[in-house]
């Protein structure tokens, strides 16, 4: 009997609309580490910039009380955090990997010293009386019974997060700078002896990154709850880095991978009546980033080896051609 | 002497030692604005660690668990892979290590070795994986690395909680260690050593880990430096594309790296279940192996530096520790600074620029006084 309450419970329109809710956090962070992997620079502060904006926005949107006051300082915070990490990377040539886990250390302690001023308090922000961004109803849409659920009534950020899907592959397959960036990941050197400044393109790719896992962090703080909780991206921006592997490098396979793991971790939830432990259903994403990462290598190897072969080939029969010529 | 001054040693030392310098000092002035007695919750941070017998056992307990995921970087950051899986390892370590000492019913001076070869073996295979999948299948290994932490992580709470938590147990843990699982005091129990001993067992739980760590950090050095597996990881994170056409097997020396790095982190797990908690709980480690790249960075990736680092760092959380107890200011403040540490002292480029900074400004002084001597 639990096990058609779990079946019931999955295949509802609730389950849908809770796992596109759970994955939005997961979604917008990842879409800002395939926008820095791509250019070339791995973005492991992405926890690190989501925790600074979720603070920052749920203190501003408190001390003002105006919510869009709140989301605005908290993309500023993200964007201060990615240029930092950038002006330590490009300018200073640190690590990447170290100066980005400097600044999660940073970001962790930070606004846990900074919540405990402000509040007394090192657990939660629940003293502070902060907004939260409005949830949209569409209308007809939300009146249709089960679709109305799943598609309506989430919060701004949510939708964005879809949206901005679609405006980053736009960005990175049709514009000249998204051309730009990629090339940038691929063959910095090559990218330069064009004419394509490497480390500016690479400081605009760490700031689209950092604004982008700003806005997962505000809606972690700003609707998903209406409160910061110290440490409350609990591993969602290396969820999202491993999203990006796990999507194959581009920004639609993301947005499915991030939802994968969104429904992982609702799945998990509803197993509880179950009595399936909850930590296998969540291991499985992170096997299946694994395997994803392995596969996406073996690829792009088989790719080269194959390109390789044709200009053998190639050259061969030019060779040949020629030899016959001069015959 | 002057050549000593003048070797690159000593400016690494002398960078280093700045930079922790310019990370305290800025810590004090943060200090400054938010606390009402800066001066008092300073001191308590910086010399907390020495006032009291348990304060200082804090400190060195705290210190042997950083030295050993410290040495565990250090092996693979100076082959220059960026395997941060030492937390996965660390936490499978105290896990396997745990177990043993709960369930396996033998004497003392069998179960405690065996309790410590079976982290060992657990830290060494949970290398092997990512070891394997960066040297035969190119997988990135922060990435890998990341993800078998998380996968250790569920497999640690789950054993814990259907297996390991005696069934009626209110929270999460395992039951206490009997004292054939428990590590033994450092000081050995000799007759003309028994009022000391007493002493240190009652307040603190340094235990025989101490030995195990300095035997270890020799170890570690002697792989690096007198074997030659040690210069063919050394030679892969000095130039990879060099040493793979000097006839070095690259792929062999990737994953065994990152295996025997793997054994280090195992063991500061045992040293977390049977040294200092003696049971298992949940969050056992809580992010030591991202510490322990503090402490390797500190000791610029040398095994002989990482004790020296790993005292000086474990000194800073244990004085943070105090600092928060008698003080209006939270803990977190290490944090800060350990955040500010690492960025001053892998910023490649901040002591040249630093230094062209200084030079332009000497000469421009040395230019004023014979600027207006031109101009009579």
């Amino acid at each position: 009997m639990p096990l058609d309450v779990v079946l019931r419970g999955i295949f509802s329109a609730l389950f849908v609309a809770s796992v596109i809710r759970i994955s939005t956090p997961l979604i917008l962070p990842a879409l800002g580490g395939l926008v820095s992997d791509l250019a070339g620079v791995i973005n492991i502060s992405l926890e690190g910039t989501m925790l600074a904006a979720a603070f920052v926005g749920v203190v501003v949107s408190a001390y003002t009380q105006n919510v869009w006051l709140g989301v605005l300082a908290g993309m500023l915070a993200g964007l201060g955090v990615s240029v930092l990490l950038a002006y330590f990377h490009l300018y200073l040539k640190t690590d990447i990997i170290l100066a980005g886990i400097a600044i999660n250390i940073l970001c962790t302690g930070g606004t846990i010293f900074l919540l405990y001023i402000l509040t007394g308090d090192k657990g939660n922000s629940s003293t502070l009386a902060s907004g939260a961004v409005p949830n949209v109803h569409i209308p007809f849409i939300k009146d249709i019974p089960g679709l109305g659920t799943i598609l309506s009534g989430h919060n701004v950020l949510t939708y964005s997060a879809f949206i901005l899907t679609w405006l980053v592959a736009v960005f990175l397959y049709r514009t000249p700078f998204g051309a730009h960036l990629r090339a940038v990941g691929e063959n910095p050197e090559a990218a330069a002896s064009v004419g394509i400044d490497v480390v500016r393109t690479r400081l605009i790719a760490l700031c689209i990154s950092g604004w982008l896992a700003s806005l997962g962090g505000l809606n972690l703080s700003m609707a998903y709850l209406t409160l910061f909780q110290r440490d409350m991206t609990a591993g969602r921006g290396f969820i999202a880095l491993a999203a990006v592997f796990l999507g194959g490098r581009t920004p639609w396979g993301t947005l499915i991978a991030a939802i994968v793991f969104g429904f992982a971790d609702a799945l998990s939830n509803q197993l509880g009546s179950l009595k399936i432990p909850p930590q296998w259903v969540q291991m499985i994403p992170y096997a299946a980033t694994i395997i994803a990462l392995v596969g996406y290598n073996l690829r792009r190897r088989a790719q080269a080896a194959e390109r390789a072969r044709r200009f053998q080939e190639k050259h061969l029969t030019e060779m040949a051609a020629a030899q016959a010529g001069t015959d | 002497m002057k050549n000593f001054f003048a070797s690159p040693l000593w400016r690494e030392f002398a960078r280093i030692v700045a930079a922790v310098l310019a990370a305290l000092l800025l810590g004090f002035i943060i200090t400054l604005f938010v606390s009402d007695d800066p001066v008092g919750a300073y001191r308590a941070f910086l010399l907390g660690p020495l006032t009291r017998l348990n304060r200082f056992g804090d400190w060195i307990e705290e210190s042997i668990t950083l030295i050993f995921v410290g040495l565990a970087v250090a092996l693979v950051f100076k082959a220059e892979q960026f395997s941060l899986g030492a937390e996965g390892q660390l936490l499978l370590g105290a896990l396997v290590s745990g177990s043993i000492a709960l369930f396996v019913p033998l004497p003392a001076f069998i179960r405690i070795p065996l309790a410590l070869l079976g982290a060992v073996v657990a830290g060494f295979l949970w290398g092997v994986i990512p070891g394997y999948l960066k040297a035969y299948l190119g997988a990135n290994e922060i990435v890998s690395t990341l993800m078998l932490n998380a996968i250790a992580l569920k497999i640690y709470d789950f054993l814990l909680t259907y297996h390991i938590k005696p069934p009626n147990a209110g929270y999460t843990a395992s039951e206490t260690f009997t004292a054939d699982g428990i590590l033994p005091n450092f000081i050995p129990p000799l007759p003309f050593l028994a009022d000391i001993r007493k002493l240190f067992v009652q307040q603190t739980n340094i235990t025989v880990a101490l030995y195990i760590m300095i035997i270890a950090t020799l170890v570690v050095y002697f792989i690096m430096y007198r074997t030659p597996f040690g210069y063919e990881l050394r030679m892969v994170g000095a130039n990879i594309k060099f040493a793979r056409y000097g006839g070095i097997d690259t792929k062999k020396v990737i994953l065994l790296t990152m295996a025997v790095s793997g054994i280090f982190a195992g063991l500061a797990g045992a040293h977390l279940s049977m040294g200092i908690h003696t049971k298992l709980i949940l969050n056992i480690s809580l992010g030591l192996g991202f510490e322990g790249i503090v402490v390797s960075l500190l000791a610029r990736n040398n095994p002989l530096g990482v004790p020296f680092a790993g005292l000086a760092y474990g000194y800073l959380r244990a004085g943070a520790d105090i600092m928060e107890r008698s003080s209006d200011v939270s803990r977190e403040m290490v944090l800060v600074i350990q955040a500010i540490i690492i960025l001053l002292v892998t910023a490649e480029r901040i002591w040249p620029l630093a230094q062209t900074r200084l030079a332009a400004r000497r000469a421009e002084q040395e230019q004023a006084p014979a600027a207006p001597a031109a101009s009579h």
